[in-house]
């Protein structure tokens, strides 16, 4: 037989389709050989639930519904999409019952093809993997070199190091020339790094800290000439090296300092590594600056308007999800604070000392973009009134105007300063949160949630410091309002995952679109305060709630990370949505087509909804006795 | 309704086998013939077919060479990757221009082919045994009779099955012109477009659509006899 036999169809399609895209030609083809192909009538079963199960099985055309136990709906699995490993891997019989919801087609690998191949290769292994957690993880870490290793093909932040400003002309010196006169050659230009040129070609480089430790140090004389001290052929970018690559290239050798030549070879320029992180974060550390210098509100606003720019470049400088949350939430945080600063200065003196709270994702310092506003004001015991006071009232209202115009929106539920309800003494304010705590009601609980998020931005932060601990303090004590937390939690509608271009819930509707903020991130959140609220944890930050939760033994230790890599991940799908959305030229939102993110994003954000319904579900049993 | 008919179509097909048996001279066509020819009452499930799909240089069985031939065993519910097989058979002539643009077959890749005795020599005893599925089974049957005729002087007799005339009979309906194409009739059962005009692409395709007709039916009593084609 000739041994072109093999059925180029099977191969093709799954050479299309990771994981089997990255075998081997010579893997795939064994694979292809221990294959079989069965087709399946709409709504005839393809497998049994308890049933022995010989296959990982491949949708070729058409579409299969899995059902766990045969009842709840667990997936919907379209062309391209795998099925049946994990009762391969495990050894035991099939969980899911799997019907074909159209006409299918499916290319079915044999059970000792397929564990054959997953024992001689890990990234094999690593797509079947059964520990939704584990494949998380390795996503968040995969997510960050693939954003770092696009950026090199991006322009503006991301274009040739040769693009960087050069201050002055390049200051070389020759082998020869003795060590004194450079280091005199070296302080007159100012210079910390001094390339040696043979000509126009480069042949070595000296620095400071050559000068201290291979001459000072050893006490060289330092009429000898510079070859004797000098690091030869230093490693050299050509100009149009990206910058990210430069970067890259600098961090992996430890040198602060990289000799630019031209194609030829000619030296250029030395660019330092605070050259690229300025141009990496020139935006982002500019914004600040001009923040806490702007003296007015406009000029506050004009700065704030540089920011989607900003976050698109850490976004696509690979930087985590995390820290630009972190950096959006301070450019929040500074943005409030001058602009209470200006009205200050312009309306004078307060007549009672105050503190400016937020609540929510400011609070939390998980902001991302398109953020609305959510603050108030709280004075010290015994100034009840203070609240109506006219200074107050303007305050507030230079305040949201002012964040408004720097692109805060005005709070469309009203939790605003300008809101009387929310210029309150501390005791005040304890009574309304006393009030939510002791008579828990659920419409009630969804609507007070953020204020358990709460964090002082201006004024005397002993007043939201008091509020809070006596908050906690009440909250953790009251089983039935943590049981209404908890139920409350439970009741978001976290997506199964996705099916073709939709979105799939558990009741089978398909939607259209995903709100990552409600359905992910939310969920996560909520589970986070209801831990803190439980153990009247002061922290306020989602990630360090989890932490402290884990440390406290109320979330065990593999919950605690695997929400925190969820979290992780689902916001890092987040600020690339909206980094593309800046990019496009459309205000950023939390909303998504599904049709729109990648097969590797889907498959993650799968895995992420699953731990988060497993941990909205024993949340609500541990705090809500799993009754709803 | 017409079940009375079928032993009458079987024995018809029996004499002719058995005739063609008894010409055909020592080597692969007798050992063929000595396999036998299934039972028409033979149950579908768990029947073994032979899916076969012959490339040519033309339309003519006497003048026309056999360029590849795609065979891929077939059952009802599974079709296995491993029972597939391709043979290239190097005709006695260069190629016509035309069937190198048809079939992407250049004379290059016939270097290593064999010749149409060796192919057949091959071929055969895949086929032994089983009825043989072919979308319009007229050109497989009439080409494999040619070819036999050319080497052993014999005629090849086979119960074939047809999925071009299966769809008519079990689903007659009035169509296109060229709705009976098998790319045509596949995307009809949602089964996905393949290459067309590679035997062994053409084999696979045609198996998998016999594999939806089956199930398209819905008759879990079907038999060879319903199958074979009349």
């Amino acid at each position: 037989m000739t041994s072109d036999s093999e059925l180029g169809e099977i191969h093709a399609f799954l050479a299309a389709h990771p994981p089997f895209s990255r075998l081997s030609a010579q893997a795939l083809g064994s694979l292809v050989r221990h294959t079989e192909v069965s087709y399946y009538r709409r709504g005839s079963t393809v497998t049994t639930a308890g049933d022995d199960n010989r296959f990982l099985s491949v949708v070729r055309s058409g579409a299969v519904e899995l059902k766990l136990g045969g009842t709840d709906l667990n997936a919907r699995l379209g062309e391209g999409e795998s099925f049946g490993y994990p009762s391969l891997i495990r050894g035991g019989p099939a969980q899911n019952e799997v019907i074909a919801l159209e006409d299918t087609l499916l290319y079915r690998v044999e059970k000792q093809a397929f564990l054959d191949q997953r024992r001689a290769d890990s990234d094999f292994r690593a797509f079947f993997d059964t520990d939704e957690a584990g494949r998380l993880r390795r996503a968040l870490e995969g997510s960050r070199r693939m954003a770092a290793g696009d950026a090199s093909e991006a322009l503006g932040a991301h274009g040739p190091i040769g693009s960087l400003n050069r201050r002055r002309e390049v200051v070389t010196a020759p082998p020869a020339m003795p060590i004194a006169e450079a280091a005199k050659l070296m302080a007159e230009h100012d210079v910390s790094t001094l390339p040696i040129a043979d000509g126009d070609m480069l042949v070595g480089i000296v620095t400071d800290k050559d000068l201290r430790r291979r001459v000072l140090a050893p006490g060289i004389d330092t009429a000898l000439p510079l070859s004797e001290i000098m690091t030869e052929h230093p490693i050299t970018a050509v100009e149009d090296t990206p910058v990210l690559t430069a970067l890259v290239m600098m961090a992996e050798r430890h040198i602060h300092h990289l000799p630019v030549t031209d194609t030829s070879g000619a030296l250029v320029s030395v660019i330092s590594s605070n050259d690229i992180l300025a141009r990496l974060g020139s935006n982002s550390l500019l914004i600040a600056k001009e923040i806490s210098s702007a003296s007015s509100d406009i000029e506050v606003a004009r700065a704030c308007s540089l920011l989607p720019g900003a976050v698109t470049g850490l976004v696509s400088a690979g930087v985590d999800a995390d820290h630009v949350s972190r950096y959006v939430s301070t450019i929040g945080e500074s943005a409030h604070r001058r602009i209470l600063r200006l009205a200050e200065e312009e309306l004078g003196p307060p007549p009672v000392p105050y503190a400016l709270v937020c609540f929510g994702s400011l609070a939390r310092a998980e902001q991302a973009l398109g953020s609305d506003q959510d603050n108030g004001f709280i004075f010290p015991e015994g100034h009840q009134k203070a609240g109506r006071l006219p200074y107050f009232e303007q305050m507030a209202k230079r305040l949201t105007d002012g964040l408004d115009g720097a692109g805060y929106r005005y709070c469309p539920g009203e939790i605003m300063a300008t809101n009387r309800l929310y210029r309150q003494s501390v005791p005040q304010w304890e009574m309304r949160f006393f009030q939510w705590i002791g008579q828990p009601d659920p419409d009630a609980i969804l609507q007070s949630t953020i204020f358990f998020d709460m964090r002082c931005l201006a004024g005397d932060h002993s007043l939201v410091d008091e509020l809070r601990r006596d908050v906690f303090a009440a909250a953790s004590v009251n089983k039935i309002f943590l049981s209404f937390v908890a139920r409350a939690a439970a009741t978001t509608r976290v997506p199964l995952g996705f099916f073709r271009n939709f979105l799939l819930q558990d009741d089978a509707k398909e939607g259209q679109v995903l709100d990552l903020k409600t359905q992910a991130i939310a969920p996560i959140v909520d589970i986070a305060r209801l831990h803190a609220l439980a153990n009247a944890t002061p922290a306020t930050n989602t990630l360090e709630r989890l932490r402290a939760a884990g440390d406290a033994g109320s979330l065990d230790a593999d919950a605690a990370r695997d929400l925190a890599a969820a979290f992780e991940f689902v916001r890092d799908v987040r600020l690339r949505h909206q980094a593309q959305q800046v990019e496009a030229g459309e205000a950023p939102t939390n909303k998504l087509p599904p049709a729109s993110l990648s097969r590797f994003d889907r498959e993650h954000l799968r895995d992420a909804f699953k731990m988060i319904r497993d941990q909205l579900d024993k949340a609500r049993s541990k705090y809500a006795g799993g009754v709803t | 309704m017409i079940e009375w008919l079928l032993p009458g179509r079987e024995r018809r097909l029996k004499r002719k086998f058995e005739q063609a048996a008894a010409l055909a001279p020592e080597g692969p066509l007798r050992d063929y013939y000595a396999a036998g020819l299934p039972a028409f009452s033979l149950p579908v499930s768990g029947l073994e077919m032979m899916a076969i799909d012959l490339e040519t240089d033309g339309l003519d069985f006497e003048q026309s060479a056999i360029l590849e031939a795609g065979v891929v065993l077939t059952r009802i519910n599974a079709i296995p990757a491993h029972g597939a097989h391709r043979i290239r058979i190097r005709p006695s002539d260069a190629l016509s221009p035309s069937s190198v643009i048809v079939h992407r077959i250049t004379d290059d890749a016939l270097v290593d082919a064999m010749n149409e005795e060796e192919a057949l020599a091959l071929l055969l005893p895949l086929l032994a045994g089983k009825p043989l599925v072919a979308h319009f089974a007229d050109i497989e049957a009439g080409f494999l009779d040619a070819a036999c005729r050319r080497v052993y002087g014999t005629p090849f007799v086979a119960p074939f099955i047809c999925t071009m005339s299966l769809e008519n009979r079990w689903f007659p309906r009035t169509r296109a012109a060229d709705g009976l194409r098998l790319a045509k009739l596949r995307a009809g059962y949602r089964l996905p477009a393949y290459t067309a005009h590679d035997g062994l692409t053409d084999a696979l395709a045609c198996a998998e659509l016999l594999m939806a007709q089956i199930a398209h039916h819905g008759c879990t009593a079907l038999t060879l006899g319903d199958l074979v084609r009349r």
